[in-house]
């Protein structure tokens, strides 16, 4: 009996902690692709190489002599400018067409191959390190957590309840949802229809910068780091709807959850084909994902 | 006459101009390259041609069916680690690997196909996408398969008796061979009801049940009939290469893939196999200027996406007809 509490205790739960603390991450970029596909019908292939670009930033901010938390109020910034310009520069020139979301799709996808060379050059192939900036750890209920865990915890929930305050609470959210809702109609009311397009797509990007921010000091910052996160982030964001923000929050951390606890009975090997496993489940039985799209939830 | 670019009855067709123009030239190539004695040249254009395979089962999903698969390497990858398999462990007959690879992607086109086909859209794609993913992780992690190095030391197959793959000229004709037939069935393929239930589909596919046609059976023959023309591409690589890798399943390899159809011309066919001998040529020669040369390829794959979607033979293809419709109606006035 004390044996399995003790499992509990200190397998189970801090399994569940490190799950979270990625989680929560993981949501921040899914909420990105997710805003970005409810509003603009985009699938952005390029969000990994955002994501990297995020960490990046910080490696590059803090090589400049800033400090961690400069680099983290930063670094979304920049990230936001960049997606700007991409959104008006490359995926406004398509975005009128008839295959849209086909074109949309590659066009990403060919940024995507560009940034993730770009970085390449710039800062080489090799892995690089980022020191977290809180140590050592906290002793809750007889286990001990990284600080910085708890840090990027506690960041990325507030990051989470901000975005979904701003979208469902503010006027500026409310402007995106009617967009979402229909396009023409919130145009001929005054809404300025391409600004809040090009907005949003930075939003998006934004998120995968920050998630890239707060991961870069936990794994190591290397030019396709996005690769595999992406495919995680791919895989809420179909699992929850795409364009749901509900959908995105809640898919992001049950899945997360599902491979932090399956990994300690099966070899990680087997944590994609498990989540992807999953994500074929739910679409046999709602082929649209769990909830609707961002107009109408 | 908004409708000049379509073939009129009388005069040739464009794309039957640039089928002849590419496969002539092949021959040509091949010609000049045996005469001079090149091999690296003529082992890059067999390279091409079996990458221009899979670009063709490509097209045909996407131009044709329009489902955009991004995960199309799985049984490109698929195909070539069974030849391999079966030249290494079993016999090193062309043949036997050649079929036993066609069975196995066809087995494994069904069941992808189930899966995939029932995503409508970007859901196609994504989950295409991860399908190629996650079964490229498992053959990375399982060590019988080599794991991460994959399967070297692939004997060459033996084609006819005294020719095997290790020849380069008569390997690169047979692979010329294999794609001109699959070409050719693929071209015929779209002529038949088959095909144009698959363009049906592509243009409204809400209206096909209405018409008493069941348009998942149809979407999920075209998605087996392009897993074997990958498969069987990808058959043909171990016998060039003498090895394989978890990096033919990656999503380098699909995504090259849809970049080799895009810049071709979607939906054209013979586009896909002028757009992989084309970026084949280019990565071959910036290559040996840096090693960037994925920055070279994605912004000419903006760029094309942005400017000509349509592709090369999109483009010239209907200004090549409406020359020769020209010609056709005032050769005629003239008589």
């Amino acid at each position: 009996m004390s044996s399995a509490l003790d499992w509990l205790q200190f397998v189970l739960a801090p399994q569940m902690v490190n799950g979270l603390s990625i989680g929560v991450a993981v949501v921040l970029m899914a909420l990105g692709l997710t805003i970005i596909f409810g509003l603009l019908d985009v699938i952005n292939m390029a969000h990994g190489e955002f994501y990297a670009i995020g960490a990046y930033g910080a490696v590059a901010l803090i090589g400049l002599g800033m400090s961690f938390w400069w680099a983290l109020a930063l670094t979304p910034l920049l990230m936001a400018v960049l997606g700007y310009v991409t959104e008006r520069g490359l995926i406004q020139r398509v975005f009128h067409s008839k295959d849209r979301h086909t074109l949309t799709l590659l066009l990403t996808f060919g940024v995507g191959i560009v940034l993730e060379d770009v970085l390449k050059i710039v800062f080489g192939a090799n892995p690089l390190r980022v020191e977290a900036p809180i140590t050592g750890a906290t002793e809750l209920v007889g286990l001990f957590f990284p600080n910085y865990r708890l840090f990027v915890m506690a960041v990325g929930g507030l990051l989470i309840v901000a975005v979904w305050v701003l979208v469902f609470r503010t006027s500026l959210g409310a402007i995106v949802r009617a967009a979402a809702f229909d396009r023409y109609m919130s145009a001929s009311l005054g809404v300025p229809i391409s600004r809040v397009y090009a907005a949003t797509f930075a939003f998006g990007v934004a998120l995968a910068g920050i998630s890239g921010v707060l991961l870069a000091p936990i794994y190591s910052v290397f030019p396709t780091m996005g690769r595999d996160f992406v495919l995680i982030a791919f895989s809420v964001v179909i699992i929850g709807g795409m364009g749901s923000i509900k959908g995105a929050v809640l898919a992001g951390l049950l899945l997360t959850q599902v491979q932090s606890i399956s990994s300690l009975f099966i070899s990680p090997v087997w944590n994609d084909p498990l989540l992807f496993g999953i994500m074929v489940l739910v679409l046999m039985w709602r082929p649209q994902g769990l909830y609707g799209k961002l107009g109408n939830a | 006459m908004h409708d000049q670019a379509k073939p009129s009855a009388q005069a040739p067709s464009a794309s039957r101009y640039f089928t002849w123009l590419f496969f002539l030239g092949a021959l040509v190539f091949a010609l000049g390259a045996g005469l001079v004695g090149d091999v690296f040249f003529l082992r890059l254009a067999t390279e091409a041609l079996i990458f221009g395979g899979l670009a063709l089962s490509v097209d045909l999903l996407l131009g044709r069916v329009g489902l955009l698969p991004l995960g199309q390497a799985l049984f490109f990858g698929l195909g070539a680690y069974v030849s391999a398999l079966v030249l290494k462990e079993w016999h090193n007959s062309f043949w036997l690997s050649v079929t036993v690879s066609l069975v196995a992607s066809a087995l494994a086109g069904l069941v992808g196909g189930i899966v995939a086909i029932r995503a409508k859209g970007v859901y196609f794609a994504l989950i295409s996408f991860g399908l190629a993913q996650v079964v490229s992780k498992v053959v990375f992690n399982t060590r019988d398969l080599g794991a991460s190095d994959g399967i070297i030391g692939v004997p060459g197959a033996a084609i006819f008796p005294g020719l095997t793959s290790a020849d380069p000229i008569g390997f690169f004709l047979v692979t010329l061979a294999t794609i001109f037939g699959l070409y050719c069935g693929l071209t015929y393929l779209m002529e038949t009801p088959f095909g144009r239930q698959l363009s049906a589909i592509r243009t409204n596919e809400h209206r096909i049940p209405f018409l008493g046609f069941d348009p998942w059976r149809y979407k999920l023959l075209a998605f087996v009939v392009a897993a074997c023309i990958a498969g069987l591409s990808g058959a043909l690589y171990p016998m060039l290469r003498g090895f394989v890798s978890p990096e033919l399943m990656f999503f380098q390899v699909s995504g090259n893939a849809v970049i080799n159809v895009i810049v071709g011309g979607t939906g054209t066919l013979i586009g896909s196999l002028y757009g992989s001998t084309l970026l084949t040529g280019l990565k071959s020669v910036v290559g040996s200027f840096t090693a960037h040369h994925q920055i070279v390829i994605g912004l000419l794959f903006v760029v094309v996406v942005i400017v000509f979607p349509r592709g090369l033979i999109g483009y010239l293809s209907p200004l090549l007809q409406r020359r020769l419709s020209f010609r056709h109606a005032t050769g005629r006035g003239g008589q």
